[in-house]
């Protein structure tokens, strides 16, 4: 059981990876998205994010909410906004590429 | 516009889809880092924000440092809630005691009257006092409980607390700048809390309600027996009796009469119960609380025989009249009874409903009425997951042994 265990979690962290490498490398992907993070879109303006060093606090610190954690939730933030937060996807302020990595990037290193 | 609960009787009417916020602009790119004094960055004592460290972690779920919910069995059996239990939901970062200065000297402008003033806290002490029992309940509370989970903190039951409140009456500071002056159809507060580089346009939390409210609302400085806490609005909050949290702006510096509806985001945008999949300003506001009614206790087992069940009941703006509880999952109803104080028509009664429960799994709800209306039984479908006062996800599933 533990080993089935084992071998399921090594089969969905494989898949995670080669779906990540597929278009960026997590190299690439840490360094555009903490980029994106810090300049192009001005997150650290409105956000806590310890591994950018960033100490905006407007919005939520992306360091104590677990949906920081969550790739599809703050993908959906950026895209589309909330409250004063601008919808940089469909504003049109970042690519979809670009809205693509700066989530993956938060999702990574909220909270480390 | 249309009120909130006149919305109820259209609540299926609406669309299923997906649908957006209208972004800001990137006024962020431009901005210092660290804007407010206020110290948001490290996790302060017990997984809270240094802000707000005062408050007890293990009565609240962080879904955020600008989203705190008090636990469904954590408001307590004593009407008022205690305020270290209470929610925090914050637009704009809490001001900071460097930047409120010396309290009794906060300034509140008041224009659209024949005689435009400024008051200093110190001042509106001086010229009335009023004290209230409200529900401060954020217009989102129950969004956890939206099949299409909307955007946003996904408060269950939490986002809602009721508080005793002490200020000035609004209807005494009219009195005091010589009346209204003509064409005033809105009560138009603004917070003072908004960073200084960013657009008002877009962040500036200012909210307009009806001027028909003025007769309830109060500026306040006090709550439950104490100086309002900077994260709870202090050391001013502008407090509109039934009408939901936004509406009580946080650190107000201005109150206006106005002709029209503030066009600031917070009011012409954000905060509007539209349908799955569209948005805009011809969708109501959220303005005046719906009846609402939710269980605190038991919330997941109990013991076999006498079952003592117990929860909150309101009214938004009209007194609540009645309570009743099924434990079938709303085949057969009975009416529960009332218990503590009725601190009036804006705070909630807190009801009990004693039954002798065999073991087996049950389904409590429970269906409060008030001005002639009742609870429906489910949620009002809409965008941003506002308003929910439908009964059937407000209840709790319990097995009995």
């Amino acid at each position: 059981m533990v080993l089935i265990l084992k071998f399921r979690n090594i089969l969905f962290a494989t898949l995670f990876i080669v779906s990540i490498t597929s278009s960026h490398s997590w190299g690439d992907v840490m360094k555009q998205g903490l980029q994106i993070f810090n300049e192009k879109a001005g997150c650290a303006a409105c956000h806590v994010l310890k591994h950018a060093g960033s100490q905006g606090n407007i919005g939520p610190n992306l360091d104590m909410s677990k949906d920081s954690k969550n790739v599809a939730y703050v993908k959906d933030m950026v895209q589309n906004g909330l409250g004063v937060m601008p919808a940089f996807g469909e504003d049109g302020i970042l690519t979809p590429a670009e809205v693509d990595i700066v989530s993956k990037y938060v999702a990574k290193v909220a909270g480390k | 516009m249309r009120k909130i609960n006149k919305i109820n009787s259209s609540r299926r009417n609406f669309l299923a889809g997906s649908a957006t916020v209208a972004g800001a602009a990137a006024a962020a790119s431009v901005m210092p880092i660290s804007i407010a004094n206020a110290n948001h960055t490290d996790g302060g004592a017990k997984g809270l924000p240094s802000w707000t460290g005062w408050k007890k972690r293990s009565a609240l779920i962080i879904h955020s440092d600008k989203g705190m919910e008090t636990h469904r069995d954590a408001i307590g059996n004593s009407v008022i809630t205690p305020l270290r239990h209470v929610y925090i939901r914050n637009n704009m970062p809490t001001m900071s005691d460097a930047q409120i200065g010396n309290r009794n000297n906060w300034k509140l402008k008041v224009e659209g009257v024949k005689k435009p003033k400024t008051y200093t806290l110190a001042q509106l002490k001086q010229l009335a006092q009023t004290t209230e029992a409200t529900i401060l309940q954020c217009s989102g509370n129950g969004r956890g409980f939206f099949a299409h989970k909307p955007r946003g903190s996904q408060w269950k039951t939490g986002a809602a607390a009721c508080l005793i409140w002490t200020g000035c009456p609004v209807s005494a500071i009219i009195k005091d700048c010589g009346g209204l002056a003509s064409g005033a159809k809105f009560l138009t507060a603004t917070g003072a809390d908004m960073p200084a580089k960013l657009d008002p346009k877009k962040a500036l939390v200012e909210r307009s309600i009806p001027i028909k409210a003025q007769k309830d609302a109060l500026v306040a400085w006090e709550v439950n027996g104490v100086n309002i806490p900077n994260s709870h609005g202090g050391p001013l909050r502008m407090v509109t009796p039934g009408y939901f949290g936004i509406n009580n702006v946080k650190h107000v510096g201005k109150l206006a009469f106005t002709a029209k509806e503030s066009s600031v985001k917070y009011m012409k945008s954000s905060y509007r119960i539209s349908p799955i999949g569209k948005k805009g300003s011809q969708y109501p506001s959220c303005w005046e609380m719906p009846v609402k009614s939710w269980i605190v206790s038991p919330l997941k087992s109990a013991k076999s025989g006498n079952v003592v069940v117990s929860g909150v009941a309101m009214g938004g703006t009209k007194k609540v009249s009645s309570i009743k509880v099924s434990v079938d999952g709303g085949k057969k109803w009975q009416k529960a009874k009332f218990t503590g104080p009725d601190m009036g028509k804006f705070a909630w009664r807190r009801f009990v409903f004693e039954t002798k429960l065999k073991p087996g799994s049950y389904k409590i709800v429970s269906k409060a009425s008030a001005g002639g209306k009742s609870q429906p039984k489910l949620r009002m479908e809409n965008r941003r997951g506002y308003a929910h006062n439908g009964w059937l996800d407000h209840g709790v599933d319990i097995k009995v042994s």
